[in-house]
C-alpha cells in the first residue's frame, strides 16, 4: 500500500549531476538507509522524495499515485531534519500539534493524539517548554514526535542524529529502531555513519557520486561488497585493499603473497580482507613484514603495516605484544579474500 | 558582581561613570534647551541682550505675567493648524511602512530562499538606488507628476516614499531571513503547508524582531523626511517637517519662530514614546539555539 517506487531518478543542476538514474523498490513497512560519503547524492534523493526538490528525470510513485508534481503537503509524508526544524516559537506541545493544525485535522482529536506522540518520544515533562529550553536530544525527540503524530505513508529521516554527542546517538538510534517497527511506516533514513547503516536498516543503499553502487541487507553489503568502494565504506576499519597482480591463482603485491585464489581471473587486480577474519601467525603467514604501528581497541589490538602505497590491519587478541619495526606475520587464507578489478573496482566473482 | 575576576579598578570606574555622564548631557542638551525654550516667548529665546535670558526668561514674565508660556503651541497647534500637518505626517507615516514592510517581508523572503545568482544583481541595483541622493529622483518626477496631475496628493508622496525606502527594507529583511534557517519553512511545507502558509506560519512568527527593527527604520525615514514631502506635496497637505521649515522662515513676523519651537518639540515626542515601546522587539535573538544545536 504504502510502497515507495523511484523509477530512473535523476537529478541534474546543469551539467552538474546529483543524482544518476536511481531506480529503486521500496516495498511497505521496509527500513531502508540511503548510506554514502556527502555530497553523494543521498539527501537529493530523499529531498525529491519529500517533493522539496524537483526531479530532473524520471517518476517517483508512492502507493498507486505518481507524485512528481504534487506538492510536499500532498505527498503524505512526514520528515525529520538535521538540524530540526522546529518553530522556535511554539511549545514542544504546538510544535507537535502542528502538522494536524494545517492538515485541518478535526480539533477534538488534537489532544489526544498529540498526547499519544508525546508518549512515544517520552517528552511528557517538557510539554511546555520552547525549543531554546530543551538539550539537543530532546529537540531531536520533539521533531520526531512531530513527524509521527499523524500517521504518514512513508517517514524521512534526513540525518537525525548527526547532531547529538555519540552517548545520545546510541539511545536515540535505538529508540527510532524501535519507534519505526511500532508504527510500522515505510521509513528512509539517509546517513553517512556506516555504524548506523548497519544497525537500522533492513536494506542498505550504498551511493556514491549520484549512483547506487550497491543495494542490499547489511549481511550483503559487509559480506559481499560490490566494488572497492563499498568494501572501503563498510565495516570499522573498513576493508584492506592491496593492489597488486593474479597469476594462476597466486596474487602477489608489496610484501604479501596470497595463494589458492580463483584460476579464471588475472591481471592487475586488487586484494581485500577484513581486518577480523585474517589472524597473527609466528611464522608461514602471507604478509611479513615490519610492524607500523600496534594500537590496544579494548576487546582486540589492531597491528598495521605499510604494504604498498597504503595501510593494511589485522585484529589480534588484546594481550599480544610487540614492537614497532619488529617483523610480524599474519595468515591470510584464500577463502577470506575478495578479488576487485584494479581498473574497473568491480568485484570479480568466484 | 562579587567576583573579584570581572572587579575593575575603582578609578577606572568612576572615569567611565564620568565619561558617560558628560556624554549624555552634551548629546541631550539641544533637547533639553529647545525644550525648555518653547515654554518661554521669542524675546528671551532668541534674545540678543543675554543669552542667559531663556532661561531665566524676564521677557516671558513681562509679557504673559507667568514664567512658562504656552504661547508657542497655541499658536502652532490652534492658529496655525499644526495638527493637520501631524494628521498628514501620520497618514503618509503608517501607509509607507505598512506597504514598505509587505513588499519588503514578500521580496526579502523570496532574494534569501531564491537560489539564483539575479538575487545577488537585484540587491546590488538596490543598493545603489538607495544610495542615491532623494533629490536627484525627486527632480525627476516634478515634471511627470505636474502633467499627470498627481502633485501635491498624499498618495503620490508615499508612492514615492515607498519607493526611495524600499532597497533598504529589502536589503535588511532579506538578511534577516537570511539568519532564518532554510530547514525551518521546509518543515513546514512537509508538515502540510503550502510556501505561503510555511512564510506565514514558521517563518513571520520568527521574523517579528526583524520586521520591527525594519518598520522603525521606514518610519522614520518617511518621518523625517523634508526633500520628497516639501517637493511633492502642497500648501494644504503638507507634513510636520516642512511646515516647521515654513514656521522658521517667516521670521519677519514676530513669534512665529516659537511656532516652530514648539511644533519641533511636539514632533520629537512620538519619537521616543516609539522606541521605549518597541525597544524589546528591535533586540533580536527569538531563533537563536531554537533550530540548531
Amino acid at each position: 500500500m504504502s510502497r515507495l517506487q523511484l523509477k530512473n531518478v535523476s537529478k541534474r543542476w546543469g551539467s552538474f549531476v546529483g543524482v544518476d538514474n536511481f531506480d529503486l523498490d521500496i516495498a511497505d513497512q521496509e527500513f531502508l538507509v540511503l548510506l554514502g560519503p556527502s555530497g553523494c547524492g543521498k539527501s537529493t534523493t530523499m529531498r525529491m522524495i519529500a517533493g522539496l526538490e524537483s526531479v530532473t528525470e524520471g517518476e517517483i510513485w508512492l502507493g498507486e499515485k505518481m507524485v512528481n508534481k504534487l506538492d510536499p503537503k500532498d505527498r503524505d509524508i512526514s520528515m525529520v531534519f538535521q538540524s530540526y526544524g522546529l518553530y522556535p516559537n511554539l511549545t514542544v506541545y504546538e510544535n507537535i500539534r502542528f502538522p494536524l493544525r494545517v492538515r485541518k485535522v478535526p480539533k477534538e482529536q488534537h489532544r489526544e493524539m498529540v498526547m499519544k506522540a508525546i508518549e512515544m518520544v517520552e517528552l511528557e515533562e517538557f510539554m511546555d517548554r520552547r525549543p531554546a529550553e530543551l538539550s539537543g536530544g530532546q529537540r531531536q525527540r520533539v521533531a520526531l514526535g512531530r513527524a509521527i503524530v499523524r500517521k504518514p505513508t512513508v517517514f524521512l529521516m534526513d540525518e537525525p542524529l548527526s547532531n547529538l554527542d555519540a552517548k545520545l546517538r546510541v539511545s536515540t538510534r535505538a529508540q527510532i529502531k524501535n519507534l519505526q517497527s511500532k508504527l510500522k511506516v515505510t521509513t528512509v533514513y539517509v546517513t553517512h555513519d556506516q555504524i548506523e547503516a548497519m544497525t537500522l536498516a533492513e536494506r542498505v543503499v550504498v551511493m556514491n557520486s549520484g549512483r547506487i553502487q550497491q543495494v542490499g541487507t547489511p549481511t550483503d553489503i559487509y559480506n559481499d561488497p560490490a566494488n572497492t568502494f563499498v568494501a572501503s565504506f563498510i565495516g570499522s576499519p573498513a576493508m584492506n585493499l592491496v593492489e597488486g597482480k593474479l597469476q594462476d591463482g597466486l596474487f602477489k603485491g608489496p610484501g604479501i603473497r596470497v595463494e589458492g585464489l580463483p584460476k579464471h581471473a588475472s591481471g592487475n587486480v586488487t586484494l581485500g580482507f577484513r581486518a577480523e577474519d585474517a589472524e597473527i601467525v609466528p611464522s608461514g603467514g602471507q604478509i611479513a613484514a615490519p610492524m607500523y604501528s600496534i594500537e590496544l581497541l579494548g576487546e582486540a589490538s589492531m597491528i598495521t603495516w605499510r604494504i604498498g602505497a597504503g595501510l593494511v590491519s589485522v585484529k589480534t587478541n588484546k594481550d599480544y605484544r610487540a614492537e614497532i619495526g619488529d617483523v610480524v606475520e599474519a595468515r591470510i587464507p584464500a577463502e577470506i579474500c575478495h578479488l576487485f578489478d584494479t581498473a574497473s573496482g568491480e568485484r570479480i566473482k568466484t | 558582581m562579587s567576583n573579584p575576576a570581572t572587579k575593575k579598578p575603582m578609578p577606572l570606574v568612576a572615569l567611565s561613570i564620568a565619561f558617560i555622564v558628560i556624554w549624555l548631557m552634551i548629546a541631550a542638551f539641544p533637547f533639553l534647551w529647545t525644550m525648555w525654550g518653547s515654554f518661554k516667548v521669542e524675546g528671551d529665546f532668541f534674545s540678543r541682550a543675554d543669552w542667559m535670558n531663556a532661561i531665566t526668561g524676564p521677557a516671558t514674565q513681562l509679557q504673559t505675567g507667568g514664567r512658562f508660556t504656552l504661547e508657542g503651541y497655541y499658536g502652532a497647534w490652534v492658529e496655525q493648524a499644526f495638527w493637520r500637518n501631524a494628521l498628514n505626517t501620520l497618514i503618509v507615516v503608517v501607509f509607507t511602512v505598512l506597504i514598505s514592510l509587505t513588499l519588503g517581508t514578500l521580496g526579502g523572503y523570496a532574494l534569501a530562499r531564491s537560489g539564483f545568482k539575479y538575487t545577488f544583481w537585484i540587491l546590488m541595483a538596490a543598493l545603489v538606488f538607495r544610495a542615491m541622493p532623494h533629490v536627484t529622483l525627486v527632480s525627476g518626477y516634478l515634471l511627470p507628476f505636474f502633467e499627470l496631475n498627481i502633485w501635491g496628493h498624499l498618495t503620490t508622496t508615499i508612492v514615492v516614499l515607498v519607493a526611495i525606502n524600499q532597497p533598504f527594507t529589502l536589503w535588511m529583511l532579506h538578511s534577516f531571513f537570511l539568519s532564518i534557517p532554510k530547514d525551518l519553512d521546509e518543515a513546514a511545507m512537509v508538515d502540510g503547508c503550502t510556501r505561503f502558509q510555511a512564510f506565514r506560519l514558521a517563518v513571520i512568527p520568527v521574523m517579528w524582531p526583524g520586521v520591527i527593527t525594519t518598520g522603525l527604520f521606514s518610519f522614520l525615514l518617511a518621518y523625517n523626511d523634508f526633500t520628497v514631502t516639501a517637493m511633492l506635496l502642497s500648501e494644504e497637505n503638507t507634513t510636520m517637517v516642512p511646515q516647521i521649515d515654513s514656521f522658521l522662515g517667516s521670521t519677519q513676523e514676530k513669534g512665529k519662530v516659537m511656532y516652530a519651537v514648539a511644533a519641533v518639540v511636539s514632533a520629537i515626542l512620538p519619537l521616543f514614546l516609539l522606541i521605549l515601546f518597541f525597544q524589546r522587539q528591535i533586540v533580536s535573538g527569538l531563533t537563536a539555539g531554537a533550530v540548531k544545536g
